[in-house]
């Protein structure tokens, strides 16, 4: 079926200005205005945006973790349901059938879980399987395991890294890799409590800063297109800022993601000794440009922090509310799942402006990503909310007006006046992530891209528009009219296609049966596991 | 024969075709279930789909287990990482009988990812039951404990020991568990079907105190694998664990509302799906409410109005399984292929059959 949308705005600055013009769908893919053809079916979308769909490049949808952490919560989910806005929880997007329907209304298409453990590969399939709608795409996470930390000891070659690192993302059906405080959660079985980036994994002998070289190196060498994602070495302590400056200037030149850069903005000014470092930090980003990052901003209310930083969270079980949290040990990487009521007092509101302040300092819409770290800063419900705060400073300054003053004077935020165009709100969630990610079909309006589009009213109120797109289409379908989900249908799972090595698939046999006494297929799966019909979809590593 | 309506063979589409009748005529039913994750994904979404309430077939047997995780939480471990880490395993109380096999695994290894040469085992027992199972015996654990108390009490004072305080309770071989924790790098206290709160809180309340200044965790053996699986598929499908209820068109999650033994009793449930993979499954006795029944037996269920009989997930056909070997889920392909139809295949039918009921999808 030949669809046209006529008399809106497109707003894609990859293929040109923003303007009116009509968009043209056939067979699920963006297509040239057709010479000769008249369209099956019109809609009228004079007055509306047009957009491609939404990417979310880190948001903790599925897996173990958080699954766990809907078992710990069965009350945030209750409050999930239907009920007045602004009332507490009333946000929090909470079943896998919830986050597609939710993720789909705000007009967003593919969301990347960024914290998928190896081991637990198929369970995390199996719940994005069960999202509906939108695309997913999972990061493999290497760095606190064995058998990686027993190679870099012992000096292996890098082709027997490269062939580990490819054999990984192959069998865990990933798109790119993802360190987690790297050798942290190896260390912390062994009762370390903090762990800097040039701290040492004990029995090991390598430091956090090899591993993240090692596995920089790997994904380069491997074509992966999306850089090293890296959650790097004490998240949320004061005077982290150095951590993440001297993460970045490790990169030295190569492609390299910071994840949820927020939780690494904080000095130790001020009375509290807990100050913004977000200035700084951007320019050190704006000025490397090998760098990307993502924000996780933090929004206020009450959510629960899911992550396998496990020394963060084992010290973040402190401040747990509700008081109950689980600590866990795994192969590898452990997880925490800790809940947090994010409140407008000192810490909570300058923890809203580093994040605040990073969007706004950081120049290039390119290399700065739209998350909340969903759900560790905010639910990805709250979206609306923050491209509001990034578009009009009136209503930024009439929220800092609720919060702690105390805490802004040690900001910047007062005194940025940048307002987020629509064309650079754009760039930074369709355009930027497609590149980043390396999926060349989508994230753009062009001919030939997949025909996911969100068309939004335009309007005043900046969160309507889009917390209820006008109409969203996923591949060509339909899915979303005035922000109600209309048709149900199945995305698939997106990953590298890396086909492994033989030998190593062979070492991993050996290794398996020897540590763990099971044979590998007890650690692997077919795709027909999943359940669905065709659940994953191939990309192509860079040549 | 895969079908019978009362004691009748009948074919696999009229079975279906007076299930989807009985389901379609239902205000209140209920489902228990007991399959692999597929089938339990399968039938939550039936669930959903008229408005029914859903339980393991064992649910009471979850009831503490699926507690500890929604009110306390604490601290957990794989069975993949206590057998390369953990020099001391500490049993609390008795465990489940299909996961003796796994402890004689880690009693046959030593923790390669530990510098300590052997691993040492303990067992910490109360009052009932107090006999350990025999294969157990083998693993040599030092047992410490009382037969005087209950083993929550028994966790309370190895917990006030453990933190300096004094206990007047006289325990046996309290030196020897002071001495094996202080030594030890990484314990492992192991449970399993610990049917008291109060137990599993004091057991992580203990962890709790331990980990302010040096680690230990816990390895959760489910009772039973295959119902922790659909708790997990449960949770992320609808946000939670069984006990759940879709009466009110969304998820409601009670474990007194949605407890079918309940319903059943007090006549709230009007029909009952009751769906076991397992050979020796046997219905419930005898209710009043119309029950169809998916079952593995070659006869009809005695008091069920349809019976359909179905394969199972690594068996007849393939499947996925939450394991405790590996603390996931896992692929299992079928070992003895068969016509059998699955979980999954009669769902969709009844799905289909549902169409033609007028229930929409």
């Amino acid at each position: 079926m030949m669809i046209r949308l006529a008399g809106g705005e497109v707003v894609d600055p990859i293929n040109g200005p923003t303007g009116k013009r009509d968009v043209w769908i056939e067979d699920g893919v963006i297509i040239e205005k057709p010479v000769s053809k008249r369209a099956d079916k019109t809609y009228d979308v004079t007055g509306c945006f047009v957009m491609a769909g939404a990417i979310d490049i880190h948001s903790h949808i599925g897996g173990g973790n958080v699954n766990t952490a809907r078992l710990l919560l069965p009350e945030q989910h209750a409050a999930h349901l239907k009920r007045p806005l602004h009332t507490p929880l009333a946000n929090a997007g909470w079943s896998t059938f919830n986050t597609g329907c939710l993720y789909a209304q705000m007009g967003f298409t593919t969301v990347v879980e960024p914290a998928m453990s190896p081991s637990n590969a198929l369970h995390t399939h199996m719940e994005l399987a069960d999202i509906p709608i939108i695309d997913k795409a999972t990061l493999a996470i290497l760095g606190n395991d064995d058998f990686l930390l027993s190679m870099i000891r012992d000096n292996a070659s890098s082709a027997m890294i490269d062939d580990y690192v490819a054999w990984t993302v192959s069998t865990a059906r990933s798109l790119g890799v993802k360190v987690i405080n790297a050798g942290a959660a190896a260390a912390f079985k062994e009762n370390i409590r903090s762990f800097a980036f040039d701290d040492v994994v004990p029995s090991y002998g390598v430091t956090s800063r090899k591993i993240v070289e090692t596995l920089q190196s790997a994904v380069g060498r491997l074509g992966i297109p999306h850089p090293l994602h890296v959650h790097a070495n004490n998240l949320g302590i004061a005077g982290n800022a150095v951590t993440a400056a001297e993460t970045i200037r490790a990169s030295q030149g190569q492609p390299i993601h910071l994840a949820h850069l927020q939780f690494y903005g904080y000095g130790t000014e001020g009375k509290r000794g807990f100050s913004s470092e977000a200035a700084r930090l951007a320019d050190l980003v704006n000025s490397t440009q090998n760098v990307t990052i993502d924000v996780g901003q933090v929004m206020f209310g009450q959510t629960v922090t899911i992550s396998s930083d496990v020394i963060r969270q084992y010290s973040g079980m402190r401040t747990a509310s509700p008081k109950k949290s689980i600590l866990f040990d795994g192969d590898g990487n452990g997880g925490g799942i800790v809940p947090y009521r994010y409140r407008k007092d000192y810490y909570g509101s300058l923890q809203w402006a580093v994040g605040l302040e990073l969007f706004l300092l950081i120049n290039d819409p390119w290399r700065v990503f739209f998350t909340t770290d969903h759900p560790n800063g905010a639910p990805f419900t709250a979206y609306p909310e923050l491209f509001e705060l990034l578009m009009r400073r009136d209503v930024r300054n009439a929220k800092m007006d609720e919060l702690d003053r105390s805490a802004l004077e040690l900001t910047t935020l007062a005194s940025i006046s940048r307002e987020y165009t629509l064309e650079e709100v754009a760039v930074m969630t369709r355009a930027a992530p497609a590149r980043l990610l390396g999926l060349d079909d989508r994230g753009h309006l062009g001919p030939g891209a997949i025909a996911d589009v969100a068309v939004y009213r335009k309007g005043q109120d900046v969160q309507r528009m889009f917390r209820d797109a006008a109409l969203v289409f996923k591949n060509g379908d339909l899915v979303v009219e005035d922000g109600v989900v209309t048709h149900y249908r199945w995305g698939k799972t997106v990953h590298l296609n890396l086909p492994p090595d033989k030998g190593i698939t062979k070492r991993m046999q050996a290794y398996h049966e020897d540590r763990y006494g099971l044979s590998l297929d007890w650690f692997t799966f077919p795709d027909s596991a999943i359940c669905r019909e065709n659940p994953f979809a191939e990309v192509a590593c860079k040549s | 024969m895969v079908a019978w309506i009362g004691s009748q063979t009948v074919p696999l589409p009229a079975a279906i075709e007076q299930v989807a009748k009985l389901l379609a005529k239902s205000r209140c039913p209920v489902f228990s279930i007991e399959s692999d994750v597929h089938g339990s994904r399968s039938l939550i979404a039936l669930a959903e789909r008229v408005g029914a309430t859903y339980d393991h077939v064992n649910g009471r047997d979850l009831l503490h287990e699926v507690a500890l995780h929604t009110d306390i939480g604490g601290f957990f471990a794989t069975a993949t990482e206590v057998r390369r880490r953990a020099d001391l395993i500490i049993i609390v109380g008795d465990i489940a009988a299909a996961h003796h096999d796994l402890l004689l695994s880690l009693a046959s290894t030593t923790a390669d990812l530990s510098s300590s040469s052997r691993r040492r085992w303990l067992q910490i027992k109360g009052k009932a039951p107090a006999a350990a199972s025999e294969p157990l015996r083998r693993l040599k654990a030092i047992e410490v404990g009382s037969s005087d108390f209950p083993i929550d009490a028994v966790l309370g004072s190895l917990r006030a020991v453990l933190a300096g305080r004094k206990t007047s309770a006289p325990l046996a071989n309290i030196d020897a568990f002071l001495s094996e924790m202080a030594s030890a790098r990484f314990p492992v206290f192991v449970f399993s079907h610990l049917n008291d709160p109060a137990s599993l809180a004091m057991l992580q309340g203990m962890l709790a105190d331990i980990n302010r200044a040096r680690r230990a965790t816990a390895l959760f053996l489910p009772c039973d694998d295959d119902a922790w699986g659909m708790v997990l598929a449960s949770t992320w499908m609808t946000g939670f664990p069984p006990r759940t209820g879709f009466s009110t068109g969304s998820p409601i999650h009670d474990p007194w509302l949605c407890d079918i033994e309940r319903m059943i009793a007090d006549k709230e449930a009007d029909m009952h799906l009751w769906v076991s993979e397992r050979d020796e499954a046997r219905l419930p006795k005898r209710s009043r409410v119309p029950t169809v029944a998916l079952v593995r037996s070659e006869r009809p269920a005695a008091g069920a109005l349809v019976t359909v009989r179905i394969g199972k997930a690594g068996l007849d056909h393939d499947g996925v399984v939450y394991s405790s070997r590996i603390g996931t889920l896992r692929s299992v392909a079928a070992t003895a292929p068969s016509a059998l139809p699955s979980i999954h295949s009669i769902v969709g039918q009844l799905e289909q059959a549902l169409q033609a009921e007028g229930l929409p999808s």
